[in-house]
């Protein structure tokens, strides 16, 4: 669909509404312009980025429509652009079945940031290529897994909301990262096909992804019988340092588990060997676990705090990474058989 | 220079015959034709009584019964196979990690390391032919020599039941009045151009002037000089990892039916992958064979993420293949269908959901893999809404 190179302009009330689609997701930005008549048009995106960038800051624009062609004046530079009829570009019309919640942009983005890495990617389950959104009485809460690993983000809201499940597709989740901000709120609205941000003066809308969630709670330890806390920035530095001679393809490292003691350990097809050991607060008995090192990595990254709490069961069964006796940010990672 | 290095070359003799000679007495001594029943199939094994009519491997199996009309032929049962051969290959351990699988019947063993303990090349050959014939009832053949060209080629020199060594000072004398096709890598073509320049012995070889073999040897023209010399310093690579894992049948009637193709290609995927859950890999890449009724194979394969054992999942995407490959070609009859599974990992990450959501899909693998194991493969399989 060539058409989708071109972005639309629509002029009502002397405001711009320029929206950009690649039919998954559409951004639709608004400005104040003088206008002497309404109307819509397209043209291409690409070469009107270009031209506004190679000019100088706080140039004035003036364009004109003259029959298919649009006219870019600029003090004294003059571009003429083709156009194809604004009839032919496709737009997500208004969301069918809403629900609409407000909550801080910081909010959101911490909601995003703290799972989307554990989204999966061009996966089979096509369920999992995004982030599950769920809405459970006053919480909103996002759920990323690949299938080895799961990340549960969750905040409370200010009012109760009805109980609903949609899944963001993965790029949807990173634009709108890429557009949250630390200041003011985002309204969201969830249709039935969609969602929807308004983000200042950006509208943003995402297609959603028709599936069935994994039912991620069955997964989450709910108390594992094993705890282990460990200075978190401590632990990150051992097991980056361990990583180092893992398997570069599988990333397996063992977790040795002694009284306040913990032992990682990692060697590479060339038979080069890393131990580290790392202080920790552990009272359990002896235990050895594999674990993919990248994924623990991740989640001791995601989570807030000096400390670091893993919740173990065994060698065969998943461990809950969180700060100790945290609730609002969990990570759960399956082991491996080394 | 190292040390002569001390390799073996072990030949099961009329390997999936065999076994079914000591499975059912009554074939015992008796013509037996391992291969697919019916008029269609190739045969893949023939007992040394059948062999004597000049019936032999990959020959069709009509072909066969017109040689040796009281051939009796057997359905192979390569579940059966893969048990005994990995009983042989477990004897091939008790004297060295280093061993180099051909087939299910066939190995490289290079015992180096190994002949202090064990005493020389020649008594480990032995001693090997002997654990093999308590363990499975079946006998070997064994070639000893100091590279895989030289043991190779002693383990057919004194088939069935063989123990053949070639010493280094009789490499000349042994290999000289050979042929040169008992060469590996050169073919009947290669050989007839050979034999076109005069040199039909592997001495004549060896002792060719370059510019006599270089318009039809080109660059090999050094390597099977030397080959031809009785010299190859390929080592035995152990445990070389598997790159794929097939499952193929060619038809007794070719098929027309797109609902049958696709119900004999969710048994192969079914066959696929439940080797591929023995050797306990996930496959990234999921492919189909087809071959049409005059012979053109066509391949068509697809990637798959993340790597999967299960065969709901790998039979989804061969037949997803298949579908488009009937699309191209909606009246084509089929002679063979295949499954394959490449990109093999280890299975080492575990899942989260096959705890929960898939463990429903992997119960029933592993049920079917199991009455499999019990019933054999025609036992049951998986049908089709296609």
């Amino acid at each position: 669909m060539p058409i989708l190179a071109n972005l639309l302009l629509v002029i009502t009330d002397g405001r711009l509404a320029i929206t950009a689609t690649d039919l998954e997701v559409e951004l639709v930005t608004n400005v104040n312009v003088t206008a002497t008549k309404e109307g819509r048009i397209t043209i291409a995106g690409r070469k009107l980025l270009d031209i506004c960038r190679s000019l100088p800051e706080a140039t004035t624009l003036v364009f004109s429509q003259d029959g298919d062609r649009v006219t870019v004046k600029a003090s004294r530079s003059r571009f003429v652009l083709a156009t194809q009829p604004a009839g032919d570009f496709p737009v997500i019309d208004e969301l069918q079945q809403q629900q609409k919640l407000m909550i801080s942009q910081a909010d959101l983005r911490w909601l995003l940031d703290k799972t989307h890495f554990s989204m999966a990617q061009q996966d089979v389950r096509y369920y999992l290529n995004g982030m599950l959104l769920e809405t459970d009485g006053k919480m909103l809460r996002t759920v990323a897994t690949d299938g080895h690993r799961l990340a549960l983000c969750e905040v409370e809201l200010a009012s109760k909301i009805s109980g609903q499940q949609v899944i963001v597709p993965r790029k949807g989740v990173l634009e709108m990262q890429r557009l949250l901000g630390t200041e003011g709120d985002v309204q969201i609205t969830i249709g039935s096909n969609h969602i929807r941000a308004h983000i200042g003066d950006v509208r943003f809308t995402s297609k959603l992804i028709d599936g069935r969630f994994p039912e991620y709670g069955r997964v989450i330890p709910a108390a594992p019988p094993r705890t282990v806390v460990a200075d978190r920035e401590a632990l990150r530095a051992a097991l980056q340092r361990t990583a180092i001679l893992a398997n570069e393809k599988y990333r397996g490292i063992r977790l040795a588990l002694k009284k306040n003691q913990l032992t990682l350990q990692a060697h590479n097809p060339e038979q080069e060997e890393a131990e580290e050991q790392v202080e920790v607060n552990y009272r359990g008995d002896d235990l050895e676990v594999g674990f993919n090192v990248s994924y623990l990595l991740d989640a001791i990254a995601a989570i807030d705090g000096n400390e670091v709490e893993l919740g173990v069961t065994d060698g065969n069964s998943s461990c809950l990474v969180r700060s100790p006796g945290a609730s609002s940010n969990r990570y759960v990672v399956m082991p491996m058989r080394l | 220079m190292s040390a002569p290095r001390v390799i073996l070359h072990v030949d099961m003799d009329a390997f999936y015959a065999s076994v079914e000679q000591r499975d059912r007495p009554e074939l015992a001594g008796r013509p037996v034709v391992v291969g697919g029943a019916g008029g269609r199939g190739v045969v893949a094994a023939a007992s040394y009584e059948v062999r004597r009519f000049g019936v032999h491997s990959a020959m069709p199996i009509r072909e066969a019964l017109r040689r040796c009309p009281q051939a009796i032929v057997v359905t192979p049962r390569f579940k059966r196979y893969r048990e005994v051969s990995a009983q042989v290959f477990e004897v091939f351990r008790e004297f060295t990690d280093l061993v180099e699988g051909l087939s299910l019947d066939e190995a490289f063993l290079d015992v180096t390391a190994s002949t202090g303990l064990f005493g020389g090349g020649e008594d480990m050959a032995r001693e090997i032919k002997k654990r093999i014939r308590e363990r499975t009832g079946l006998t070997a053949s064994v070639g000893v020599a100091h590279n895989k060209l030289l043991a190779k080629l002693a383990s057919e020199m004194d088939k069935p039941d063989g123990l053949t060594v070639i010493r280094p000072e009789k490499v000349r004398a042994t290999l000289d009045p050979l042929p040169v096709g008992r060469l590996y890598g050169i073919g009947p073509k290669t050989a007839a151009r050979l034999e076109e320049q005069g040199i039909f012995t592997l001495g004549q070889l060896r002792a060719a002037p370059e510019s006599v073999l270089w318009p039809v040897l080109r660059r090999e023209t050094r390597t099977f000089q030397d080959r031809a010399a009785g010299v190859d310093e390929r080592p035995v690579v152990s445990d070389a990892p598997e790159k794929q894992i097939s499952s193929e049948e060619t038809f007794d009637v070719d098929i027309r039916d797109h609902k049958e193709m696709q119900e004999r290609l969710a048994q192969l995927a079914d066959r696929t992958t439940e080797r591929l859950r023995a050797r306990q890999y996930k496959a990234g890449m999921v492919s189909i064979k087809v071959r049409r009724r005059d012979f053109e194979t066509f391949t068509r394969q697809r990637s798959f993420n993340p790597p999967t054992q299960e065969t709901r999942l790998i039979a989804q995407v061969a037949a997803d293949l298949l579908d488009h490959w009937l699309a191209e070609q909606p009246r084509a009859a089929v002679r063979l269908l295949g499954v394959g599974v490449s990109d093999l990992e280890p299975e080492q990450q575990l899942d989260l959901f096959t705890t929960a959501e898939f463990r429903e899909a992997r119960r029933l693998d592993d049920a079917l893999d199991r009455i499999h194991d019990r019933f054999g493969d025609t036992a049951i399989h998986r049908g089709t809404d296609r």
